[in-house]
């Protein structure tokens, strides 16, 4: 009986994960047969003249996401390196339940906190019109997957076994070479996880990066300047969906964005997998 | 082409001329309410093999935790080379570096043999460079013909007795000036107990070493000095000969025909 139900839920999860692939492509195909290519390499968004070039959302999407891996990989890893090796017991437990119950806050907070203290803060320091901008939506996202990075590279760093940490201690290393020599090589791969799973959430997170993004189409000038508004794959389809038609071309190029963000999400889980094993 | 093997000498600060190479005197160790150690007194040549003998929970790992500074709430007074390891120059770590210790249960990364035994070595170009000293201490641990064409599989491919011979050559890699070893033959096979013995014999030609074992006949193959302990306390040293044939104490002759202690 356990046996039927085991393999009924596989076949079932893998059955709705095809379906939703099948869905995605099949509500995208409109798209695909009446821009081709130019879907992906153009620069132009204007629904009503039937344009639909993806290149400033993907633009928008790789900065915002970099820019938060850039910030919170060395953070959250500082983070859990003190969580894990230097802190008593009492301060590693504040330290990981706080940073548990930052993961826990829905994005809509982390948003509003955005929008609040963020955008005005980036207002006054860079001269800037609203704050709105990629390095809004970068430095809200770093602070989003912050907790993620540092709670999966604590348990990663604390799994290096006691044995082999006291057999470096007496080989007479000092701390420094231990956390390079042993503990980090040790607890890689469960901190590239970590950093996968960060990204994956990144890539995902709408609310928040729609509050503070800026939702412009177009491609910054020049490509590098975080400074200017915006706009991401989350975010435009957090914004637009309400407004296109079921089964128009509009709906179908941000049904588009849907799955080529469900094609990475499910890349990224691949590699996850592969480097867990 | 055939590295010549480099001959191991250890690094310590200026050597004292006697020939006294560790100097315990007075030594108390409380773990928690516990007593563990309780004035010990232990003098170790220059050269040679020392073993400690006694009954379990006699306090002999925790002598050698306290010499090489895992334990350092202890009360006395420990000399090597005529210092006190509490002002040891570079503090705990440095004083670690010259006093390899072999815990009983092997422990080896996860990387390749070469790399294990380099494991301790300072600098990075340094252990890149490290051929001629790979050799010298597998050679030194008895394990040189059986690795030296694959130093680059997995350490943990090894079998258990040669993943100890693995730590010996790690801990001889640094070059130590003392070496401890904790029950290092406990649970191995006969061969590999004896090729451990061979080479600890041939590294206290040079080196002064201190074995804590269980086995008796294994103190007695290694020669050299004996200490009994029991409940904390040195109850008697003696050269090996002189301990096994006529054992002063009366807690060491119960101890060699019954192997208890009741001190």
């Amino acid at each position: 009986m356990l046996k039927f139900w085991l393999t009924f839920s596989s076949l079932t999860t893998a059955i709705i994960i095809l379906a939703v692939l099948g869905f995605l492509l099949q509500a995208s195909w409109p798209l695909m047969q009446s821009q081709g290519l130019s879907f992906v390499t153009g620069t132009e968004w204007y629904p009503y003249e039937q344009l639909y070039g993806m290149l400033p959302v993907l633009v928008g999407s790789f900065w915002s996401i970099v820019l938060a891996l850039l910030l919170a990989v060395p953070t959250g890893l500082a983070a859990a390196i003190l969580c894990a090796e230097l802190l008593p017991e009492r301060g590693r437990a504040a330290l990981r339940f706080s940073m548990e119950l930052m993961a826990g806050i829905p994005s809509v907070v982390y948003g509003l906190l955005g929008l609040w203290l963020l955008l005005p803060l980036l207002e006054s320091q860079f001269d800037l019109l609203t704050g709105r901008s990629l390095l809004a939506a970068g430095l809200l996202l770093a602070l989003m997957i912050l907790p993620t990075i540092m709670v999966f590279s604590e348990s990663a760093l604390r799994a290096v076994v006691t044995e082999q940490r006291e057999t470096a201690l007496l080989l007479g290393l000092d701390w420094p070479t231990r956390l390079l020599r042993l503990l980090l090589p040790q607890a890689w791969p469960g901190i590239r996880v970590a950093i996968l799973l960060a990204l994956g959430r990144a890539m995902g997170e709408t609310v928040a990066v729609m509050l503070v993004v800026g939702s412009m189409d177009r491609l910054p000038q020049p490509l590098y300047n975080l400074l200017q508004p915006a706009q991401t794959l989350t975010s435009r389809v957090g914004r637009e969906m309400a407004e296109a038609v079921v089964g128009s071309v509009h709906w179908a190029a941000l049904i588009s964005s849907g799955l080529a963000l469900a094609l990475v999400a499910m890349l990224l889980s691949l590699l996850t997998q592969r480097w867990r094993s | 082409m055939m590295l010549q093997p480099e001959k191991i000498e250890p690094v310590l600060p200026q050597r004292q001329p006697d020939s006294t190479a560790l100097q315990i005197q007075g030594l108390n160790l409380w773990l928690g309410h516990t007593p563990v150690l309780e004035g010990v007194d232990l003098v170790l040549a220059q050269t040679g093999v020392t073993t400690l003998i006694g009954p379990s929970g006699a306090g002999k790992s925790s002598l050698l935790r306290c010499i090489n500074g895992l334990y350092q709430n202890w009360q006395g007074q420990i000399e090597l080379l005529g210092r006190d390891i509490r002002h040891w120059p570079g503090g705990w770590d440095q004083l670690r570096s010259h006093v390899g210790l072999i815990a009983q249960k092997p422990c080896v990364f996860p990387q390749s043999i070469r790399a294990n035994v380099v494991f301790g070595v300072q600098g990075w170009r340094q252990r890149r460079r490290a051929d001629a000293l790979v050799e010298a201490v597998l050679r030194q641990a008895a394990l040189w013909d059986e690795v030296s064409a694959r130093l680059l599989a997995p350490a943990e491919t090894l079998s258990l007795g040669q993943q100890q011979r693995l730590c010996i050559a790690r801990a001889l890699a640094i070059k130590p000036g003392l070496l401890l070893l904790d029950e290092p033959t406990a649970s191995l096979d006969p061969r590999s107990k004896q090729l451990i013995e061979q080479s600890v014999k041939s590294l206290a030609a040079s080196m002064p070493v201190l074995c804590v074992t269980h086995d008796l006949e294994q103190a007695r193959r290694l020669g050299g000095q004996v200490v009994f302990m029991c409940d904390g306390k040195v109850i008697e040293q003696a050269d090996c000969e002189s301990f096994f044939q006529r054992p002063k104490r009366l807690e060491s002759r119960e101890f060699l025909s019954w192997n208890v202690c009741e001190c």
